[in-house]
């Protein structure tokens, strides 16, 4: 039913917390360090501190016309700035650590509503579809959805362009990032956070190393392999097996060897079930051998359980990103853009980077992370070398007609 | 055994007008009652669909309001004839309205859209067109999903029967003063979320859980392998768990209306019988059964019919090839941004439900459908 | 009751006992684990593996404010749709079961008809009509998508208690002089209860429970269910097990309170 939310790093202080409080203690120099006075932070603090962990209740995912919401005061000039993003992206102010928003706050005294009530690629386009193509607003200023859909808002003419001029750390974007295949101008977007797809497996129960997409299809683990009911990263890495390359696919045609593949498998009972982002739970109990899976979600889980591992297969993985941009009409641009040019800052992205624990877009990232904390720096699931970005691929951006061609046979599939 | 009250229309019996002669609203009161009925219902449709808007939305809301007002109007001044005929209009009226505006309304703009053909994928208006291809592609592309929706559906259905029954009767009959209490407990479990139960099933159906686990233990997951309620060790993601869960979710639907009915029979009806009849069994099968069938009836509908249309157990507990018809609307209308075809997946599902239970509600004998 | 006149008899009546045990004990089996795994204390996001029993989550229940929030919005919005629903629909049941009266069946048709139409087919098709009318998607919109599919349950359930009502009984009433209005509340309605309340109860658990519908028709107000999928795709944490504990308990207190004032009222009349 949902592509869901692909991205989940570990709101849970559980045992795992060992890296977490070194790293707390320290960013907390640091955080206090580019701030002004502690009073002011209290006073801004409160409002966004609510915002951001209220989640879905404070959402004003009812799109309306800007002006009729009440939730962002302030006309073009930017006071004031919403962002609507995933669950669980950004951090927070806790344990002595302040968090970005309230930092951008205190840094640049614009009013700032942060909520997290984008939790579906799928569910937020239905609920944008009927006002933005009307040629209404919504009311966030800023949405970050994942690269397809990205590309998708692209093509249907629904997002502004970004003012780049006043956004001078856009400078700082990885370069295998800029001018992307979902933002060929890249003047739409700039990637919140990145990502891999790959395969993650749980050691105990494959009993073996796996190195290929092909391990998926290996009947030892029939009836205990999960896919991703993401269709890119699933269809992508079994393409990429087949040698075909996703990142210039034109049409359908070229894609129907690994679809005619996993149908197969599916009709041989070997994949137990397409899975959102609830793999996780499957992978540590044993139920799934083997999955696809998001290299941000497996660093949480390996480090509870240090059976679980993430590998990039030989033949390639994919790359993702959900990217920020602008809904059009969106009213705080100004404000957008400042928000933009902040968290693009090496030294705030660090902080980012080292809670959310995803693949930050932007360079000169690892540097700051490991003044923070070392051991994080030297992930390779967070700071991948050359020869891993080499191996990862980013889906091409399909066309409406070929798009929908590739939604309905992976429907077809997963059995929907 | 219903003692219903007779109306006579057409007799001229209205008496309290003071005057000799009866108008005809006087004569004919249901015809004005019903008339009323379907004029403000298909006013409220018209407004709903968007076929009146602006000035003439506003004129139609003002007769609706003017029909009920009649209503009560005729109802005051007529004698107690006319108030007793038109009394289950007036009874009607609220819930059917609303109805009416909340469900028919959006009926009809969903019948529009399955009849429509979408410009592009994202458009928002579809273009009516009679574009009956919809219908086609719903019948012919999701064969496999309607079939194990209705196959799911009916065995969960059945189980449901199987398990409700015994225990709305022990409930009806052995309850006592404990009555109350024991069928708030059968309803207690349903205050917590659908999901939260559905996942918890997940839980305990894992190749870990504390089911399979048990069943391990106990040695029976060959034979349940055999016989296809298990998959090899495994007994999450296999039909039976979707089976399972549709079953568990849907029976206090079966059990309340089951118990309701049993409830109100008469205990001496019983024991008259059991005097005349040796055993417990034929009294059984032959008073208290047949006095039941409207619970069992009204409990079949609602639990065969939300059943068919479920999605969720699939999707917790269920693998890519136990798919119902309720994921494939989902992901039309969600995923692959289809409405016209989704809407149209919807009417045929409905469709193939109503000749269902109008097929079911003869074979029951019982006179109407509810 | 009737006695069992036989060993044999004696069996079957506990096995049936036995039965009705086990299935009792099936209803309230994820109940259980429900209530088991809120004293969890989980390695990461998703409680679903026991690791080791802890009381921090009962510490302080309602530590997770928008899903309290959430419980709230659906206890608030489940307790007057269930109020309107219930009253909407008992008198389409009456009227239904009372009376002939031309189109009955028409009638009757359009109650079940709802029942058939998937959820998803409903919500979706509601929010379009809430979109086409301007109307602003939140609280009011839900109550009002509630109360709609809540109607036809609520009849159907009354309807059938009140088809076996003898409504012989009213006529006798009026005849001895009563008025229609005192005859139904002193005889109608107190023979009917039964079936409304059990109509009201599942009615309730409907609200409580719906998640498609008040999808499409929340706007930004947040259930209970709504909120548990969203944050599922993200955690599942001990804290909405504690929460739906929490409801249990109140719940069977309520029953248990109940029960007790129904045993004492008893009591009250006999020794009169």
């Amino acid at each position: 039913m949902t592509t869901p939310n692909p991205r989940v790093p570990n709101p849970f202080l559980g045992a795992s917390s060992l890296s977490r409080r070194q790293l707390i203690k320290r960013a907390g120099v640091l955080g206090a360090a580019g701030l002004s006075l502690p009073a002011f932070l209290a006073a801004c603090g409160g409002s966004s501190d609510d915002d951001a962990s209220s989640g879905t209740s404070a959402t004003g995912s009812s799109p309306g016309t800007a002006a009729a919401s009440g939730s962002s005061p302030g006309g073009g000039g930017g006071d004031s700035l919403y962002f609507e993003n995933w669950p669980a992206y950004i951090d927070p102010t806790e344990d002595g650590l302040t968090g970005t928003v309230d930092r951008f706050v205190a840094a640049t005294g614009i009013d700032m509503k942060y909520t997290e009530a984008y939790n579906d690629n799928n569910e937020y386009f239905a609920k944008i579809q009927p006002v933005l193509g009307n040629g209404d607003t919504i009311d966030p200023d800023i949405i970050a959805p994942t690269s397809w859909l990205t590309g998708r808002l692209i093509q249907l003419g629904w997002l502004d362009k970004l003012p780049l001029d006043l956004i001078p750390n856009a400078a700082n974007l990885r370069p295998d990032l800029v001018k992307p295949t979902w933002d060929p101008t890249g003047e739409y977007s700039l990637p919140w956070q990145t990502g891999f797809g790959g395969i993650a497996y749980n050691l105990d129960v494959t009993g073996r190393e796996l190195t290929s997409a092909d391990d998926l299809f290996d009947p030892e683990f029939k009836g205990k392999i999960g896919m991703l009911l993401e269709m890119r990263d699933t269809m992508g890495i079994i393409m990429l097996s087949l040698g075909i390359d996703i990142s210039t696919l034109t049409d359908f045609a070229t894609a129907e060897p690994a679809f005619a593949k996993l149908e197969q498998a599916k009709n041989d009972g070997q994949i137990r079930r397409f899975t959102g982002n609830d793999y996780m739970n499957d992978l540590s109990t044993g139920n799934f051998a083997a999955c696809v899976g998001w290299s941000g979600d497996v660093v949480q889980l390996a480090r509870d359980n240090p059976a679980v591992k993430f590998i990039i297969p030989e033949q390639g993985g994919t790359a993702w990103a959900d990217a920020m941009v602008l809904p059009k009409g969106a009213v705080n641009r100004d404000a957008a853009a400042k928000w933009m040019d902040f968290v693009y800052d090496p030294v705030q992205a660090a902080q980012i980077t080292a809670w959310v624990q995803y693949i930050s877009p932007v360079a000169g990232v690892q540097e700051e992370v490991a003044k923070l904390d070392p051991d994080l720096a030297e992930n390779p699931l967070l700071f991948p070398d050359e020869e891993t970005i080499a191996r990862t691929h980013i889906f091409a951006n399909l066309s409406e007609e070929v798009e929908a061609e590739y939604d309905a046979a992976f429907s077809a599939i997963t059995g929907a | 055994m219903t003692a219903t009250i007779e109306t006579e229309p057409g007799t001229p019996r209205a008496r309290s007008s003071g005057t000799g002669r009866t108008s005809w609203w006087q004569r004919h009161p249901q015809r004005i009652g019903l008339g009323s009925l379907i004029l403000s219902g298909v006013l409220l449709i018209a407004v709903g669909t968007g076929l009146l808007d602006g000035p003439l939305a506003i004129a139609a809301l003002f007769v609706v309001l003017v029909a009920i007002v009649a209503l009560i109007m005729v109802a005051v001044m007529g004698g107690l004839e006319t108030r007793r005929a038109l009394a289950p209009y007036g009874l009607l009226n609220p819930g059917m309205l609303w109805l009416a505006l909340f469900y028919l309304a959006p009926l009809f703009t969903l019948l529009r859209n399955s009849l429509s053909t979408l410009p592009s994928r994202f458009a928002i208006d579809a273009k009516f067109d009679w574009n009956f291809g919809n219908y086609a592609d719903a019948f012919t592309d999701f064969q496999d999903q309607f079939i194990r929706a209705f196959l799911y559906a009916g065995i969960a259905t059945v189980l449901t029967i199987a398990i409700g029954y015994p225990l709305a009767y022990v409930i009806a009959f052995r309850g006592g003063k404990y009555r109350n209490f024991l069928i708030g407990l059968v309803i207690i479990p349903f205050f917590t979320s659908y999901l939260i139960r559905t996942i918890a099933w997940q839980s305990m159906l894992a190749d870990q859980g504390a089911v399979t686990s048990f069943l391990r233990t106990i040695h029976v997951t060959g034979f349940l392998d055999t016989i296809g309620i298990m998959d090899g060790d495994k007994l999450l993601n296999t039909p039976a768990a979707v089976i399972g869960g549709l079953t568990y979710n849907f029976l206090p639907f079966m059990i309340l209306p089951i118990y309701v009915s049993l409830e109100k029979i008469d205990v001496h009806l019983v024991e008259a019988a059991k005097d005349l009849y040796s055993t417990s069994v034929s009294a059984f099968r032959k008073i208290v059964f047949p006095l039941s069938l409207p619970g069992v009836f009204a409990g079949t509908l609602l639990t065969f019919i939300p059943a068919s249309g479920d999605f969720v157990n699939q999707l917790y507990l269920g693998n890519p090839n136990t798919t119902m018809i309720g994921n494939s609307i989902q992901d039309q209308f969600l995923v692959q941004n289809n409405v016209p075809l989704a809407s149209a997946m919807s009417f045929v599902l409905m469709a193939i439900i109503t000749v269902f239970v109008l097929i079911y509600s003869r074979f029951f004998g019982t006179d109407d459908l509810v | 009751m009737s006695e069992p006149s036989s060993r044999r008899g004696t069996v079957a009546r506990w096995g049936l006992n036995g039965f009705a045990a086990v299935a009792l004990f099936y209803l309230f089996m994820p109940i259980l684990w429900i209530v088991i795994y809120s004293f969890n204390k989980p390695v990461g996001k998703f409680n679903f593996i026991w690791q080791e029993f802890t009381l921090d989550n009962w510490g302080d229940p309602f530590k997770d404010e928008a899903l309290t929030d959430a419980l709230w919005e659906s206890l608030k919005i489940a307790g007057i749709s269930t109020l309107i629903a219930t009253v909407l629909g008992t008198m389409i049941a009456i009227a239904l079961a009372r009376y002939k009266f031309a189109g009955v069946g028409l009638l009757a048709f359009m109650l079940v008809l709802p029942l058939t139409t998937p959820e998803i087919v409903i919500g979706s098709s509601l929010a379009t009509l809430f979109l086409g009318q301007d109307v602003d998607r939140g609280f009011r919109t839900v109550i009002i998508a509630h109360v709609m599919f809540q109607v036809s349950f609520v009849a159907l359930t009354v309807r059938a208690r009140a088809r076996g009502f003898d409504f012989g009984l009213e006529q006798a009433a009026q005849d001895l002089g009563a008025s229609p209005m005192r005859t139904f509340w002193k005889i109608t309605f107190p023979l009917l209860l039964p079936g409304i309340l059990a109509a009201a109860l599942l009615a309730f658990a409907l609200s409580i429970d719906d998640f498609i519908i008040t999808l499409f028709n929340a706007g930004s107000v947040s259930t209970f269910p709504l909120y548990i999928n969203a944050s599922f795709k993200v955690s599942f944490s001990p804290q909405v097990n504690v929460l739906a504990t929490t409801i249990l308990i109140f719940s069977v207190a309520l029953l248990g309170a109940g029960m007790l004032w129904g045993v004492y009222r008893d009591k009250r009349t006999k020794a009169i």
